[in-house]
């Protein structure tokens, strides 16, 4: 049981959105729909929820076939980027509507609130209107609403993205610990690697229409299987034909490995404890280097040393593609 | 967005183009199909004929004055409003818009009590010195500037407050006085706004008629405007007339309606 | 077009400068430059002379005759049937714009069809149009030998033709604004929590577009009541039966009894003034919770 998505496709005139998307969300995580803006992680989990249809291809929730539902057959609850708040209506209301549709006793839907309300700590503001909450507590609101229908899954469409940063992050840790214990299949999608590699349990890279992988933080980030990946998880720099992360340079005052390049420090940055170089290379090539300070002073390194970079041992490295992202 | 059901959507369609077909578009069409019905016959019979000629250029002279008015009062007290403060502002602000909801006719009567020449307040004084305002050109002017005054301003003011007064600040830092502040800086950027009021001003001002007509004693060829002789040439069974003067009003106001159309996204640019 | 004519009040919380977000002073300060005050002084003669002198002469004119003044003016058969008629016409009138208007404003935003530009450039055309044209077109349709045998000219449905014409643009332009900023997602937000389109439409979208449909219902009543010249062609003015109360006060001028007229003209001011102000509380008090 799962959400499976097969053969989907979908364009907006000329743009193509998705392109042949296949891809299996599995039940009780939380996963992550990652990649740049544009990429079509929105679009796909619209046409999850049913508020946009696909051109082809199918979409099963759970064991339902929901290709053709729509998004009030669908039992799933959505959180917008920008809340979507009722405004006409309290806190109470705005999370009592779904059951109030389904035409759930009074008592029944006056429990739920209270105990939903409990649960994303806005109980003292249920008869306030959204306009006198702050965006933190609106989406809060608006995830409790979501939740209050029991939905199958939970789809969040950049939950976070209108927050600042340090409403941002204790959301992001709220929202974990709250599906941990709520273990409904929750979707959501970001633009922002950290996030996605922070919260989520599985996470699905999209660019371009395409997936280009499925995987859990640690494999994406150890084994990205392309160079898109790769860029997009963290910083890359490229050395002798290979991509590899900047901090996975060793850099020696002396060529002590076979194969090591001779470059010149070109620029010498100190951020704090972390010492960032540029090093030209002889074949001419530009490379980035992390190094701690310690590790820079013991090298006695400064702008115009002769430096021999290798790419450290154990190094997450793949071979430099025509093209990177 | 939600889209509707195929049937309610036509339904919706329906009712909204069947409302303003029948209301507004087929009226107009056949006003225009009857102006040519002998050709261009009605059209050169009333051009050819003096009283029509000098209603319309008393409409044109009066419109035009009265825009001149509007623009200058408006342009001053969107300034005020906007870029100073004092006392009795949201009262003033409020007062600009009540000719919008006073009723032509009683505009016209209010006019008549101040400026008549016989027991007006101020008409009798004014009449004293040889100046007569009701029953002639200024009265005229006057009715027209009130219908058509909260135009310009409304325009210019949401403009003038979404601009801010940065520009300004700037200007005077670099030591540009008050006007040439105002006619290189501010003018400039509420250019579209004035010209949008002042097209809106002009079509109010051809096409008004009620209070024109109370301080109008309706003598053709001397205070008889352009709707003042659709409303005598119809009663007076010259319908061919009434149509061409009509439609040659309808062309001023859909070329206002173009021009508006053509002004407006560069208004909110 | 529309905005013009159909907005509220304009907005003039402050000059547009860092002071002026400031929280509201009770007593203004003054900002004014010499030449500034020159200025205010100059529109403010103007201003006077044009309208607040003028419309205080119908108050004094009307108040002068005391109450029974009044009471004459309206116990008088014919005037009283031409108030009657004004108001319940105007009334009429408002309704079908609040249906129809918000139909057409819905189908301007929501729909996508051929001729929708032109459909909305044909919505200004009662504004621009001069009234008594607007009369003069109407009597082409539904007048004599009208092409389509509806012949309404002279008869009470003449009053609703004109005023419903004059009014057309009134509710459309002042809930199509507000239809277009709408955020689609609340309404998506609803359908995936089970909310039928009827419903969603009930209370979600109709409740954010109330104060815009009493606004523009407030603009339409006001300008209804109103008119006079849409209808002097269209309506015969026939005493008793089609004949509105511009007219009556028209009549009263003509013959010299301006205080007649003041009178009358001070009673549809204040039934104006009336709607207005309690269209603004509906307003405000919707506009409150959201």
């Amino acid at each position: 049981m799962s959400i499976e998505v097969r053969g989907l496709n979908k364009k907006f005139g000329d743009f193509v959105a998705l392109d042949d998307v296949d891809v299996t969300i599995p039940t009780g995580q939380l996963t992550a729909l990652l990649g740049p803006s544009g990429g079509g992680k929105s679009t796909l989990l619209r046409i999850i929820a049913g508020l946009e249809k696909g051109d082809s291809g199918s979409v099963n929730i759970e064991g339902t076939e929901a290709t053709h539902l729509p998004p009030q057959k669908r039992n799933v609850g959505f959180v917008f980027q920008h809340y979507a708040v009722f405004k006409h209506m309290t806190v109470a209301k705005n999370v009592a509507f779904g059951l109030e549709i389904r035409k759930r006793p009074k008592d029944e839907i006056e429990h739920r609130v209270q105990e939903l309300l409990k649960l994303v700590h806005l109980s003292q503001f249920s008869h306030r209107l959204p306009s006198q909450l702050s965006g933190g507590q609106r989406q809060r609101m608006a995830l409790a609403r979501a939740l209050a229908v029991e939905p199958t899954v939970l789809l969040l469409d950049e939950p976070f993205g209108a927050l600042d940063a340090k409403v941002r992050k204790e959301l992001r840790d709220w929202l974990r610990r709250l599906h941990d214990d709520v273990h409904v299949t929750t979707v959501f999608v970001t633009h922002d690697q950290e996030e996605a590699m922070e919260v989520a349990d599985e996470i699905v890279v999209i660019n371009e229409g395409r997936v280009e992988q499925v995987g859990t933080p640690d494999q994406l980030y150890d084994e990205p299987a392309n160079d898109f990946v790769m860029s997009f998880l963290g910083e890359v720099t490229h050395l002798g034909g290979v991509s590899l992360r900047p901090h996975d340079v060793e850099v020696e005052s002396s060529p002590h490995h076979a194969g090591s390049i001779e470059g010149t420090v070109s620029r010498l940055v100190r951020i704090g404890f972390e010492v960032r170089l540029t090093v030209l290379t002889v074949d001419g090539e530009e490379v980035s280097v992390v190094l701690t300070r310690t590790h820079a002073r013991a090298l006695g390194l400064e702008e115009g040393s002769t430096v021999f970079l290798t790419p450290a041992a154990g190094a997450t490295v793949i071979p430099r593609m025509a093209v990177a992202g | 967005m939600v889209s509707t059901s195929t049937p309610t959507k036509w339904a919706l369609r329906a009712v909204a183009v069947g409302y303003v077909f029948f209301l507004v578009a087929w009226p107009v069409g056949l006003l225009i199909r009857r102006t040519f019905e002998g050709g261009l016959t009605n059209l050169t019979d009333a051009l050819t004929d003096s009283n029509v000629v000098s209603a319309l250029a008393l409409t044109g002279k009066v419109a035009v004055a009265a825009v001149l008015i509007n623009l200058v009062f408006g342009v001053t007290i969107s300034m005020l409003l906007v870029r100073y403060d004092f006392p009795g502002k949201r009262v003033l602000s409020a007062l600009v818009d009540v000719p919008l909801s006073v009723s032509p006719v009683v505009v016209g009567l209010a006019l008549v009590l101040v400026y008549n020449g016989r027991d007006g307040w101020l008409g009798t004084g004014l009449e004293d010195n040889g100046i007569s305002v009701i029953f002639a050109t200024p009265g005229l002017v006057m009715a027209t500037c009130f219908v058509a005054l909260p135009l310009v301003i409304r325009e210019v003011v949401p403009v003038l407050t979404e601009i801010g007064d940065e520009q300004e600040q700037a200007a005077r830092s670099l030591g540009a006085n008050a006007p040439q502040t105002f006619w290189r800086i501010t003018l400039p950027s509420i250019k579209w706004a004035v010209v949008y009021g002042v097209v809106l001003s002009l079509a109010r001002s051809v096409g008004e008629f009620g209070a024109v007509k109370v301080v109008s004693d309706n003598v053709a060829g001397k205070t008889q405007t352009a709707t003042l002789s659709v409303e005598k040439s119809y009663q007076n069974f010259a319908q061919g007339e009434a149509y061409a003067i009509a439609f040659l009003l309808v062309m001023v106001c859909v070329a206002s309606l173009i021009v508006v159309a053509l002004l407006r996204p560069k208004v909110h640019d | 077009m529309s905005a013009a004519l159909t907005g509220a009040t304009i907005d003039t919380a402050g000059p547009a400068s860092p002071q002026g977000g400031r929280t509201r002073r009770t007593t203004p300060r003054n900002t004014l430059t010499p030449g500034a005050g020159v200025g205010l002084g100059l529109a403010m003669i103007w201003f006077s002379l044009l309208v607040l002198l003028p419309l205080s002469a119908i108050v004094a004119r009307a108040a002068s005759g005391g109450w029974s003044q009044y009471y004459t003016v309206l116990q008088n058969p014919q005037t009283w049937n031409a108030v009657q008629l004004t108001v319940t016409q105007s009334l009429v009138v408002t309704l079908i714009n609040v249906v129809v208007g918000t139909v057409i404003a819905w189908v301007l935003v929501r729909d996508r069809f051929w001729g929708q530009r032109l459909l909305n450039v044909i919505i200004d055309v009662p504004f621009a149009l001069p009234t008594v044209v607007a009369g003069l077109v109407l009597l082409g349709l539904y007048g004599p030998n009208s092409p389509i045998g509806v012949e309404w000219a002279f008869t009470p449905n003449a009053v609703t033709l004109a005023l419903a014409f004059v009014t057309l643009p009134f509710i459309v332009r002042t809930v199509q604004p507000v239809l277009e900023e709408l955020d689609t997602d609340v309404e998506q937000a609803a359908a995936s929590l089970g909310a039928s389109r009827p419903t969603i439409f009930r209370r979600i979208i109709l409740p954010s577009l109330v104060p815009a449909i009493a606004s523009g219902a407030a603009l339409s009543f006001a300008r209804a009541i109103s008119e006079y010249g849409s209808l002097v062609l269209l309506s015969g003015n026939r005493p008793n039966q089609t004949e509105v109360v511009s007219v009556r006060v028209l009549s009263f001028i003509e013959n010299g009894n301006y205080s007649s007229a003041a009178a009358l003209a001070s009673v549809m001011l204040f039934i104006a003034l009336l709607v207005i102000v309690v269209l603004d509380i509906v307003q405000r008090r919707v506009a409150r919770r959201g």
